[in-house]
């Protein structure tokens, strides 16, 4: 019989982020990496996995050495960039690097522009808001017993909130979905030549649409994020204003980024609500206990971290983990092994509310570059959980667990559908 | 504008004293300006992380006054370091107020 270990050491020899095994059930990798290489050369993505939560962190905190605009636009349409780079200058009104995904001191004056509209205050604003537009969808399908938690929840949840924030037409709900997609797939290392040609076609189009939203806004501003970031202004100067083209790549951001991973946050919580009847049962009890609600989501987020890995280059070499790491290494943080790692989080797969170090999770990235969405992001699944507990009960898998798919990503971990049956609370 | 001075002590007992403050920063601002240890302000000072955690001075907890309900929110966070005088440092707004202000940086989670 093989030992645990032999069984680690077989993994590390041999695993790879895109097995489609791996893919699927990537803990037992996480675990081995964590425990025998812990700054794993992956060789099928030519990138080294960072496992360990205290290593993430030592990243995080050093964005000059561990750089975001090369490791994300490394990433970027990876195999193909040039080819994908030339159609969307050609068909999708040009080519527009991530502005957020910058390094300090650049990043620093993008991410201050930005932050204002994400304000924990300003999100509280939106609770009322955001709970008629949950309310509004739980109307739609109470009384049908059943849904795909992903299409006719999670996904219209968040498109309907982004839009409203962003200032967008509702009606371009479905394209939206595609387009997310689209853009998460280029930094997901799973696309072919015949899905990036597909996807780029897609991103043209999002980009012909924002970029007409925002010509709009620049001569008749109103009360919306695209109108905010149009005009966005901090300081004098060089610099005080965003150009056009950070202002494309920030809006593109924001409305994918506020909706992909968002989306995949709500279809995690139904996901738990169906599978974790203790749970829900203590949901159930303390719905109207704000503070539980809060640790709720965090550790939703701690246990189903929606992003899965995000990527750095180092931009010298350094020493890492007690690997030595040359100039120009290609990194993945891999925040579901951090989040699973038992030495910080004591019993990881122990959906555990009341965890002291509950906010130590790292879903939401850390150091200058932690997500600028998280507070809304928490309130749209705390006012979305709240409100599934208030209104329906029973919630059960419609399918096989192991019948759920992922999208084909090593960015996300994304169910492509949640079918779950439920009942009306009399 | 005249200058605030707030003096902050950090976990390791080191007690750094900032006497170039202004009105128009908060307390966790200031104290990144002066790179104090333990204020990390990871979201960037919009009260969604509780990586600037204070403890102010007894004797300054009325004029600093109590948390608002966002920021008592991400306190809960983290109870278990928790006190009667937390605060976010992100949202203490300094004036000439609070000048004179002293606060305990609270311990890393």
């Amino acid at each position: 019989m093989a030992s645990a270990t032999t069984q680690e050491e077989q993994l590390i020899a041999e695993g790879t982020l895109l097995d489609p095994v791996v893919h699927k059930h990537p803990r037992q990798f996480y675990a081995a990496m964590r425990k025998l290489d812990p700054v794993h050369y992956d060789k099928s993505i030519d990138m080294y996995l960072i496992s360990r939560w205290e290593d993430i962190q030592e990243i995080q905190r050093d964005p000059i050495t561990y750089s975001v605009n090369k490791g994300y636009h490394e990433q970027q349409a990876k195999g193909f960039a040039e080819e994908f780079q030339q159609i969307l200058r050609e068909k999708g009104g040009g080519y527009f690097p991530d502005a957020i995904m910058s390094d300090p001191p650049y990043h620093t004056r993008v991410r201050k522009l930005m932050e204002n509209a994400f304000t924990a205050h300003r999100v509280k604003e939106l609770e009322p808001r955001i709970e008629a537009v949950v309310n509004g969808l739980i109307d739609e399908i109470e009384d049908r017993g059943e849904m795909d938690a992903v299409k006719d929840f999670a996904q219209p949840l968040t498109i309907r909130i982004i839009c409203e924030q962003l200032g967008l037409d509702w009606h371009i709900k479905d394209r939206i979905a595609r387009w997310s997609i689209a853009v998460t797939a280029q930094i997901g290392r799973m696309q072919d030549r015949a899905e990036m040609l597909e996807h780029a076609e897609q991103i043209c189009d999002l980009q012909h649409y924002i970029i007409g939203k925002m010509r709009e806004r620049q001569t008749d501003p109103r009360e919306d994020m695209i109108s905010d970031l149009v005009h966005a202004k901090e300081g004098d100067g060089e610099g005080s204003v965003l150009t056009f083209e950070e202002a494309v790549s920030l809006v593109r951001a924001l409305l994918i980024a506020g909706n992909e991973t968002t989306a995949t946050a709500l279809s995690n919580l139904v996901y738990i609500l169906a599978t974790q009847p203790e749970v829900l049962k203590k949901l159930q009890d303390s719905v109207d206990d704000d503070k539980l609600m809060n640790r709720f989501v965090e550790e939703l987020l701690r246990i189903e971290p929606p992003v899965r890995a995000l990527s750095r280059m180092t931009t010298k070499e350094v020493e890492l983990g007690g690997a030595l790491l040359p100039e120009g290494a290609h990194l993945l943080l891999m925040y579901a092994s951090a989040n699973d790692e038992p030495e910080v989080f004591p019993e990881p797969r122990h959906f555990d509310m009341e965890r002291k170090n509950i906010i130590k999770h790292v879903s939401f990235g850390g150091g200058v570059h932690k997500c600028v969405g998280l507070a809304l992001a928490r309130m749209e699944i705390k006012v979305a959980a709240r409100q599934l507990v208030r209104r329906l009960k029973n919630f059960r898998l419609a399918i096989a667990e192991d019948d759920i798919a992922f999208l084909p990503t090593v960015a996300t971990r994304t169910m492509e559908s949640l079918p779950v049956t439920f009942e009306k609370v009399a | 504008m005249s200058h605030i001075v707030v003096t902050l002590t950090q976990q390791d007992g080191t007690v750094v004293r900032i006497d170039d403050a202004t009105a128009d920063e908060s307390l966790m601002e200031a104290a990144r300006r002066a790179g104090v240890a333990g204020i990390v302000a990871e979201c960037g000072g919009v009260c969604s992380c509780a990586t600037c955690h204070v403890y102010v001075a007894e004797d300054w907890i009325g004029k600093v006054g109590e948390p608002d309900e966002v920021e008592d929110e991400m306190l809960d966070m983290v109870d278990h370091i928790r006190r009667p005088n937390s605060r976010l440092s992100c949202q203490i707004r300094l004036s000439e107020a609070v000048n004179g202000l002293q606060a305990e940086v609270a311990p890393d989670l």
